[in-house]
């Protein structure tokens, strides 16, 4: 353990949790600000200023040193607890005095001298008592006015020293220990309880907060003991805590209440090398086989363990409440001595913690000082820069608004849309891939066409037939065939091959597979020269019929398409007259309104590319 | 119920007082004076009693040694009263009424051995009279008996336009006040009467003087003008003060030549002029033995002059203008107060800063174009913390419940030395929900139109003891476009910055993007996604409560998007003004958006109908969402029209804003509650944490949420919204339905009026939705219209899209 124990160090926490007393051996407090992490005060010689008499006695201490051997701290008026006016710490020392600092006014507030002769070794408050006793080597146990320091009551508690002593939070109840732990009662002083078990000095002992258990750990034993107030006059521990080394500090809950979520019993400790560890069990039985969470610092710096330096540890801790069950939140202090860090912990029973220790502070030797500086270079102290370049690139594209498309939606959505925008608050992820399939379709005319069945899905018929007319010679659909050859070829087919050649090429002409320049002539030969066969085919009737439906509807469309045309070269006309000037005069509403134009150029553009085909068919009918 | 929970008070407004034994510092704390221990700077107690800001504190001094431990004084305040306090228990002994406002208060006889039959006090007095049914402000100088606890009528000393504050010498023989370019100097007679005149001598300068100091032994006065200037009139009151004592002065009335410096024939031997300040002296003290004297100023440095020779010491580095300075019983302790809330306890013959009473930062004057929506404030919800901007470049965070700085994260690397023209400006603060993520934007000014700067910086903090340290700077994260407002994602590690410029950009956490990443090395921001609307400037931007939904206001337009896949969702039109706040309502389906300019509105937006559902006509400063509420607190401001108007007038004592609890689906308000200085003021939800305020709960009940308020000031108040009580007891809001009927009424139809007009708006804008562009001419139609390319060029590209897949299709 050598230099990493944390037996000699006297910690506390002032009762708001706001500031954090240490006292290292050398009678140096300090006071530490929990909440901006940065010492507050510092007590040095308070005492030997204002009894130097005293310790002129004492040579074998120096003149300034002062052994504190207990420290608490203790808030005077319970309503206002973050006035720190109201708390004073109270230290015991090894020559048997009881002092009490105000540490706001930063002066000595009262002082008993040899309270206990031979040394105070411990100082209880009871959370809700108006009171503070002390205990000390003498066997004697002190009740001294907190206010004043005039000293109420003294009692013996026991014919040997006493190492320790607690007070149940109500008051109520004291226990002492030296050895064997005993409880009195508080007002008459009478003997309640004997505990035997510890076989030497308990270092630490505290009542559970609604005062039904004891929690002990004595020195050097590897153990907390947990004992029932409420039993037997004579007991045993009735549950004991493995820790691997000798705990100094112990702080512990217990919720009776077998309703509540929470009930159990919490116990948290710290052992002699700053490690923390933690129990929770529902009951006693399950505290008993409960494996201890451990919270400790990481393991990294102890690269200077060779070196003679002191290594950061868990100091000091309190429990705050109860989070949830099994778990509570903690608030701890660790680090090093001289810069103690605080931090706010949520502990999980079952779940360790390993906390980074900060070197903030700390003058370091040489070697380390380089390992150190090595370190911060790959910690977080890395910034990232980027420049106006670097930060105009996004990882996502631009969106694009198209108005185009959300008008088509609109159009398409419009009976649900309401739906869709009650949905959007919530806006499921649903509802953003619906939108971006609708925009994907609207971007091909062609597919939307097919889905509104305007086109025929029968690509692959389209396929074989292409593949088939390859099959009938001299039918070349690509190579532009005079007239003649045309007629040729067709009067040279049998009828029943002049049939499928014209299915196939109806089909064609229908999916636009190919124009019907190419696919017209044919067809319109074929019906010439094999005309009558066809009418005699029953079988054939519906695709003639379907034939005259397609001639009928191009030759529709043909006259508003040439209409169109004719507007279209108009603007068209306007635009290169426009470029020339290169003058943009484009308000805003023009431009708006031109894009309602182009809106339904699209719907007539479709037309307007089957405009030459019907001309040709129209031209072929007639 | 949640008591109130008050804080961020100044402590320099008024200047302290030292205890006789100086272990303890009476400051001038709002309406209560701290005490202050000296050997720890920390708070030991406080008088509390007066119900508006105390302008002075007096302690009684001690008459022998052996009373040092006597802790009586007095206190006067705004609140027309003065009381005796016995600071050590603490307990009021004695009040006196006297129903009108003291600036400052001085009891000459207290520093004098003398016993007198009764005590006098001179008070400088805030007094309003009507002149033509208009109210004129004006000070005076008035005696006070204290004995019998009245003004004595018919002593007005001097009319000031404002209220100056009064000086003494530590002799308690000369009172003096400045009015602009002259000192008044009055002698205070050594057995004092009701009715007995006090002679005046005055003195002139030809600069506006500032502030002025009494020699404690001789006949020595010093002054500090506007210019930086310190005169130093020795003898003066020569002629007036010393005949009727019935000394023959040896000197004969002399002429001008005689009185080197001195102007106007004023009462005085000879006046010299020290020049070392640059701007306007704010302190000027002469040390207890009247051999040095002490001034300072904006430029942060004490100068300690010898008064004999004019030899100059300094202690620079203070950091902040300089504001009063206060010397204690004991010689080796004195106290400067500064302009960012902090009191300096020097060791005094080595100018040694032994500790330092530091309060909440002020906010800090910006430029006027660069005053952006709120105070620069943002609230660490769980933890109860405000990170401010301050003048030095930092940014402060303060802990609310404890009422304590906790540290500060210096935002630019510069040195901050008070008297510099700024040049450097922290423009923007940002807390991610869980406080573990800060952004900063901080402008630098150009100069001549050269040089300006903006940087956006992210900075991560471990744990919560608010360490942070910076993660990413960005270089003009806009271009050279100014940034209106960041907000974080409420869960992940997202943030937008939107900028006047006409975009906003998504910006990610490198952790964020690349958890599976195992190489993951450095955790930067990135920018994930730039959008923009129609090319206007983005005013504002938030998150939904669940992330899932990025509203961003352009302009008057509300634009929502899909954070991830930046796709717009959905327009919602319009208001009058641009919207400089929005915030959606808890988890409701309300959109909550506030606008400035000449017609100021605060309006509620549904989401399920993507319309407006109530507004009012009101300039709105702050606006706070409760995170799992449906209910919001907005911090109105009271238009000047209302201020004036004297029914309602009586109402408002100072109080220029109300704080108004809604339910976001009913436009009447839940809950009101009048604040002073609202301007500025900003407002936060705080999530409760049962460990931090069980101290000042009274019935174990645990509130739901707490509102903070904070107003101008920096000072902050933290109550139960929904509590009931506190309506009644209150001290600093009222409840007192403040919006005046007709105005809201106003508000309310001509918004209803205009509905047909938003429906008819959403029939054309609703359902604009975009995709991320895959194919190369769809770019070419996207942007505002009149950035697209020539329509030759368009015509070509369009029709090619419409034949591309067909094409395709063809072997």
């Amino acid at each position: 353990m050598g230099s990493s124990s944390i037996r000699d160090i006297l910690t506390s926490f002032s009762p708001s949790l706001d500031y954090f007393a240490i006292c290292s051996g050398d009678a140096r407090i300090k006071i530490w600000d929990v909440l901006k992490g940065q010492i507050q005060t510092e007590f040095a010689d308070i005492a030997s200023t204002e009894t130097t008499s005293l310790f002129t006695s004492k040579p074998e201490r120096g003149h300034i040193s002062v052994d504190y051997t207990c420290m608490k701290w203790l808030s005077l008026d319970r309503k206002k607890k973050r006035k720190l006016g109201s708390s004073l710490l109270v230290l015991g020392t090894g020559s048997g005095d009881v002092l009490a600092l105000d540490v706001s006014a930063g002066q000595l507030k009262w002082r008993i001298s040899d309270c206990h002769p031979g040394g105070v070794s411990a100082i209880s408050i009871a959370t809700h008592g108006s009171c503070v006793y002390s205990a000390g080597a003498d066997g004697m146990v002190c009740e001294i006015d907190p206010l004043t320091g005039n000293l109420i009551g003294k009692f013996r508690a026991s014919t040997k020293g006493i190492s320790c002593m607690a007070v149940s939070s109500d008051g109520k109840v004291l226990a002492t220990a030296a050895g064997q732990m005993k409880t009195f009662n508080c007002s008459d002083h009478k003997k309640i309880q004997k505990f035997s078990g510890h076989p030497g000095a308990v270092r630490f002992m505290m009542f559970t907060e609604d005062g039904k258990y004891i929690l002990s750990s004595a020195v050097g034993e590897r153990y907390i003991a947990l004992w029932r107030t409420d039993g037997d006059k004579k007991q045993s521990a009735s549950c004991v805590l493995a820790m691997e080394h000798p705990a100094v500090f112990i702080d512990g809950r217990c919720i009776d209440n077998e309703e509540v979520d929470e009930a159990g019993l919490y116990v948290f400790a710290i052992s002699e090398t700053g490690v923390c560890y933690f129990w929770h069990g529902r009951n006693i039985e399950e505290l008993r086989s409960t494996k201890a969470t451990k919270i400790s610092l990481s393991s990294e710096n102890n690269k200077s363990k060779n070196q003679k330096s002191v290594l950061p540890a868990i100091f000091a801790a309190k429990l705050q409440g109860i989070a949830k069950p099994a778990s509570v939140h903690a608030f701890i202090a660790f680090g090093l001595l001289v810069k103690p860090s605080f931090q706010k912990l949520v502990v999980q029973s079952g779940t360790d913690i390993t906390l980074s220790s900060s070197q903030d502070g700390v003058l370091l030797p040489m070697s380390q000082s380089l390992v150190k500086s090595k370190k911060g270079l790959h910690g977080p102290t890395r910034v990232t820069a980027l420049d106006r370049a670097n930060a105009e690139d996004a990882l996502l594209p631009l969106p694009k608004i198209l108005d185009v498309h959300g008008k088509k939606n609109r159009h398409q959505n419009s009976g649900d849309l309401d739906v869709v925008m009650a949905d959007l608050a919530d806006s499921k992820s649903q509802d953003d891939t619906v939108e971006v399939e609708a925009d994907s379709e609207a971007v091909c005319m062609e597919d939307r066409l097919r889905s509104l069945g305007m086109l025929c899905n029968k690509d692959d018929l389209t396929s074989k037939a292409a593949l088939n007319s390859t099959k009938f010679n001299g039918v070349d659909l690509d190579a532009n065939l005079p007239e003649k050859k045309i007629r040729a070829a067709v009067s040279s087919m049998t009828p029943s091959n002049a049939s499928e050649l014209l299915e196939v090429l109806v089909d064609m002409w229908q999916s636009r597979s190919y124009s019907g320049k190419q696919v017209l002539p044919w067809i319109y030969k074929i019906l010439v020269i094999h005309g009558h066969h066809f009418q005699s085919q029953k079988s054939l009737t519906g695709m003639l019929s379907s034939l005259f439906k397609i001639t009928k509807s191009r030759e529709v469309a043909f006259q508003p398409l040439l209409q169109l045309s004719g507007r279209l070269q108009l603007i068209m006309a306007q635009i290169d007259k426009a470029s020339q000037d290169k003058t943009q005069i484009s308000s805003y509403d023009h431009k708006m309104d031109e894009s309602e134009d182009e809106d339904e150029d699209v719907e007539e553009h479709v037309y307007g590319e089957i405009d030459d085909e019907s001309q040709l068919s129209s031209d072929d009918d007639s | 119920m949640v008591n109130m929970i008050r804080g961020g008070r100044s402590y320099v407004s008024s200047p302290p007082a030292f205890s006789n034994d100086a272990k303890r510092l009476l400051v001038c704390t709002a309406n209560t004076v701290s005490i202050f221990s000296t050997s720890t700077a920390l708070q030991t107690s406080s008088l509390e009693g007066h119900t508006a800001p105390v302008t002075t504190v007096i302690v009684v001094p001690a008459s022998s040694p052996a009373s040092n431990i006597l802790c009586y004084c007095w206190t006067a305040s705004l609140d027309g009263t003065i009381r005796y306090w016995d600071f050590s228990v603490p307990e009021l002994l004695k009040t006196i009424n006297i129903k009108i406002p003291i600036y400052s208060m001085v009891i000459p006889y207290l520093l004098g051995n003398e016993k007198q039959p009764y005590l006098f006090a001179y008070v400088s007095l805030k007094v309003t009279r009507e002149i033509d049914s208009k109210k004129h402000n004006s000070g005076q100088i008035c005696k006070c008996n204290l004995t019998e606890s009245r003004l004595v009528g018919g002593m007005t000393l001097a009319e000031t336009k404002v209220p100056e504050p009064i000086t003494i010498s530590s002799s308690g023989k000369y009172l003096g006040i400045t009015k602009h370019q002259r000192l008044s100097i009055w002698k205070v007679p050594d057995t004092e009467t009701e009715r007995i005149t006090l002679k005046k001598i005055t003195l002139h300068h030809t600069k506006r003087m500032t502030v002025h100091a009494f020699h404690p032994i001789q006949r020595i006065v010093a002054a500090g003008d506007s210019t930086g200037r310190i005169l130093i009139w020795r003898g003066f009151g020569d002629k007036t003060f010393t005949s009727d004592e019935g000394l023959v002065s040896g000197k004969i009335p002399s002429n001008d030549e005689e009185k080197p410096g001195v102007r106007d024939n004023d009462d005085a031997d000879s006046c010299t002029t020290w020049h070392w300040h640059s701007s306007e002296v704010n302190v000027l003290f002469f040390s207890s033995d009247g051999a040095y004297l002490y001034s300072g100023g904006k430029e942060g440095v004490l100068v300690v002059w010898q008064l004999d020779t004019g030899k100059k010491k300094f202690l620079p580095r203070i950091g902040s203008p300089l504001l009063c300075y206060t010397v204690s019983p004991d010689t080796s302790l004195s106290s400067i107060s500064c302009a960012d809330n902090q009191i300096h306890l020097l060791k005094m013959p080595s100018l040694e800063i032994l500790k330092s009473i530091s309060g909440i930062k002020f906010s800090c004057s910006l430029p006027e174009e660069y005053e952006s929506f709120g105070s620069g404030v943002a609230f660490d919800h769980s933890s109860a913390l405000v990170a401010l901007r301050t003048d030095n470049y930092c940014v402060q965070f303060y802990s609310l419940f404890d009422d304590l700085g906790i540290s500060e994260v210096q935002v630019c690397e510069r040195n901050h030395q008070p008297g510099d023209d700024v040049t450097v400006v922290v423009t923007l603060v940002a807390l991610s929900q869980d406080g573990s993520i800060m952004s900063t934007v901080e402008v630098k000014l150009a100069e001549e139109g050269i040089g300006g700067l903006i940087c956006l910086k992210f900075w991560a903090s471990e744990s919560q003891n608010k360490k942070f340290t910076l993660s990413t700077i960005i270089y003009e994260p806009h271009r050279d476009a100014r940034i209106s407002a960041v907000a974080f994602h409420p869960t992940r590690r997202v943030a937008v910055s939107s900028s006047y410029g006409g975009d906003f950009k998504v910006w990610v956490c490198n952790d964020e993007l690349e958890q599976k990443d195992v190489m993951l090395q450095s955790s930067g921001w990135t920018c994930h996604a730039v959008g923009s609307y129609k090319k206007k400037a983005i005013t504002a931007a938030a998150f939904s409560a669940d992330g899932s939904i990025l509203a961003v206001a352009a302009e008057t337009v509300i634009t929502l998007w899909d954070p991830d896949k930046n796709v717009l969702l959905a327009v919602i039109g319009e208001t009058l003004t641009p919207i400089v706040t929005l915030s959606f309502v808890g988890k409701s389906e309300f959109l909550v958006a506030a606008s400035w300019g000449s017609k100021p509105q605060l309006s509620v937006w549904t989401m399920s109908k993507l319309s407006v559902s109530w507004s009012y006509m009101l300039h709105v400063e702050a606006i706070a969402c409760a995170a799992d509420l449906s209910s919001f607190v907005a911090l109105a401001l009271l238009p000047e029209l209302s201020k004036c108007q004297e029914s309602i007038g009586t109402n408002f004592q100072g109080k220029d804003g109300v704080i108004l609890l809604f339910n976001a689906t009913d436009p009447v308000p839940v809950a009101t509650w009048s604040a002073r200085k609202a301007k500025g003021g900003a407002l936060a939800f705080l999530q409760v944490n049962p460990s931090s305020i069980e101290d000042n709960i009274s019935d174990g009940k645990l509130p739901q949420a707490l509102l903070a308020y904070m107003n101008g000031d920096h000072e902050y108040v933290l109550f139960d919204p929904y509590c009931e009580e506190i309506h009644e007891l209150n001290v600093i809001p009222q409840k007192d339905l403040v919006v005046p009927e007709e105005r809201r009424q106003f508000g309310y139809a001509s918004i209803y009026g205009e509905l047909p007009e938003f429906e008819l708006k959403r029939n054309q804008t609703l359902w604009v939705p975009s995709v991320p562009s895959e194919k190369p001419w769809e770019t070419i139609f996207s942007g505002s219209s009149h950035n697209l390319p020539p329509l030759t060029k368009l015509c070509s590209a369009f029709l090619e899209s419409l034949l591309e897949k067909r094409t395709a299709a063809v072997e």
